[in-house]
């Protein structure tokens, strides 16, 4: 198929009709994107060491090791909700989130395309939030035990899209140890964030795990926020319509994803 | 006695309670004044055939009326997707399903919906009517109807007034409408409450499984 040279790419233009090629610019990353990057897992590691050091200081290593876990699990939580909420509401114009909106729309089109996307490319965004809200508890804080908890959630937060990228990947072209934690269920498995990229496009929205997609869903959680958000509000959640083109993944290109 | 149906994470659900009705009028004679207290994971009732039928005068002064087993509902009036206005007392001789509904083009309303008009023969050959009705206006309904093919009648209940004359109970702390479906025997009387938020296809299972045992 031959393809016109495309006009200059920008991030907040509105999900076109085309995907982006391999080459794209919006996949590449850029060195702020790196710099974000370089923040997040800075601010992550000092949350980290200061949790070991203060542990070992006061003798004490369970606490901080279950505040840990309850982190990592916490997160998975997290990133369903965040999920949930980029996928239904707002758009490209809606301030401060607009453009992972509008990027998360552009996934769902093209799922593909997060695996072509450069590291810090995937994971900036994720890194910038993180890097606001760690450092400010990292400075003021010195508990072990919280920062135990905030290092691993933070962390599994920052890294949750190359979860998510891991979880669009062929099992043929991922790390061993990866497969082995997804197949354990310690990182969310291909199959099960393949069962959220399929109509009516509702289920299976955490991604750091996975742990707590069945609960979520088999509660009918998300189901009870979107009515909840409709009676109050009047905002229905895209979900709720039938997928429009912008939304259904565009079956045409995905032969392009093995190239 | 009640039936629950229980899911793995009942908790969640359990937790996110609804407010308690207010207690039934006092000319309820029915035996079975148990409060009709919303669960998402449904709450049926019990449905035994103790029928108790309150006066017909105390009925009509009651100002805050709630509709159980045995009582008899207030009537109402309310217009149909066509606008024309329809009496519960149309229905009367024949069964009725009067199903109480959030809105619709909900996913569980049209789930609802949907499932009630390909089971509706089912309920035709029981003899019993459908009704379906919410806060919706009647152009909105026309338009599910169509949409969705429905055959049989929705209600306009402008203002939730009916939907609060019968008791219907709300759920997540009154952020949401209730689904509560009532089955009214020939004679108009109450014979079976069920609610159940997020399983809409078991209102139509219950009040089948209802109809075919009297």
């Amino acid at each position: 198929m031959i393809r016109v040279s495309p006009p200059s790419p920008s991030l907040l233009s509105p999900v076109t009709s085309r995907p982006p090629l391999l080459n794209d610019l919006t996949l590449k990353s850029t060195w702020s994107h790196r710099a974000w990057l370089a923040g997040g897992c800075t601010t992550v590691l000092i949350s980290l060491a200061k949790s070991v050091t203060g542990a070992a200081d006061s003798h004490i290593w369970l606490e901080p090791i279950l505040a840990g876990f309850i982190g990592y699990v916490l997160a998975d939580l997290g990133s369903g909700v965040y999920h949930w909420g980029i996928d239904n509401y707002g758009g490209a114009e809606t301030p401060v989130f607009g453009s992972q909106i509008e990027a998360f729309q552009g996934h769902h089109k093209w799922p593909w395309t997060i695996t072509r996307r450069q590291f810090a490319n995937n994971l900036h965004a994720l890194a910038r939030a993180v890097t606001f809200i760690v450092l400010p508890i990292n400075l003021l804080c010195d508990d072990p035990v919280l920062l135990g908890f905030v290092g691993v959630c933070s962390g599994c937060i920052m890294f949750s899209q190359q979860f998510h990228a891991w979880a669009h990947t062929t099992k043929s072209r991922l790390p061993p140890l990866v497969v082995a934690l997804q197949d354990g269920g310690v990182l969310v498995s291909r199959s099960q964030h393949g069962a959220h990229h399929r109509p009516p496009y509702n289920n299976n929205y955490c991604i750091v795990s996975g742990v707590w997609n069945e609960i979520l869903d088999s509660s009918s959680f998300f189901e009870a926020m979107e009515m909840i958000i409709f009676f109050k509000f009047g905002v229905r959640p895209r979900s709720w319509t039938e997928p429009t083109s912008d939304w259904t993944q565009d079956s045409e290109t995905t032969s392009v994803e093995s190239k | 006695m009640a039936s629950i149906s229980l899911h793995t994470s009942l908790t969640l659900p359990s937790l996110l309670h609804t407010q308690t009705p207010k207690p039934t009028f006092s000319h309820n004679l029915s035996l079975l004044s148990k409060s009709s207290q919303s669960q998402f994971h449904g709450l049926k009732l019990s449905n035994s055939s103790h029928l108790s039928i309150p006066s017909s005068a105390s009925v009509k002064s009651s100002i805050v009326a709630k509709v159980t087993e045995g009582t008899l509902p207030p009537s109402f009036t309310l217009k149909d997707q066509n606008g024309k206005p329809v009496s519960l007392s149309k229905f009367k001789g024949k069964p009725v399903v009067v199903y109480f509904y959030p809105a619709d083009e909900t996913p569980g309303c049209t789930k609802q919906a949907c499932a009630f008009r390909d089971s509706y023969e089912k309920f035709k050959k029981a003899g019993a009517e459908v009704v379906g009705i919410s806060g919706d206006g009647s152009a909105s309904h026309k338009a599910f109807a169509e949409k969705y093919k429905l055959p049989y009648t929705l209600l306009s209940d402008e203002g939730n007034k009916v939907r609060k004359e019968w008791g219907v109970p709300s759920d997540l702390f009154g952020a949401l409408p209730g689904r509560q479906t009532y089955v009214l025997d020939k004679n108009g009387v109450c014979r079976l409450v069920y609610n159940n938020q997020f399983q809409p296809e078991k209102h139509i299972d219950e009040t089948l499984k209802f109809l075919k045992s009297v």
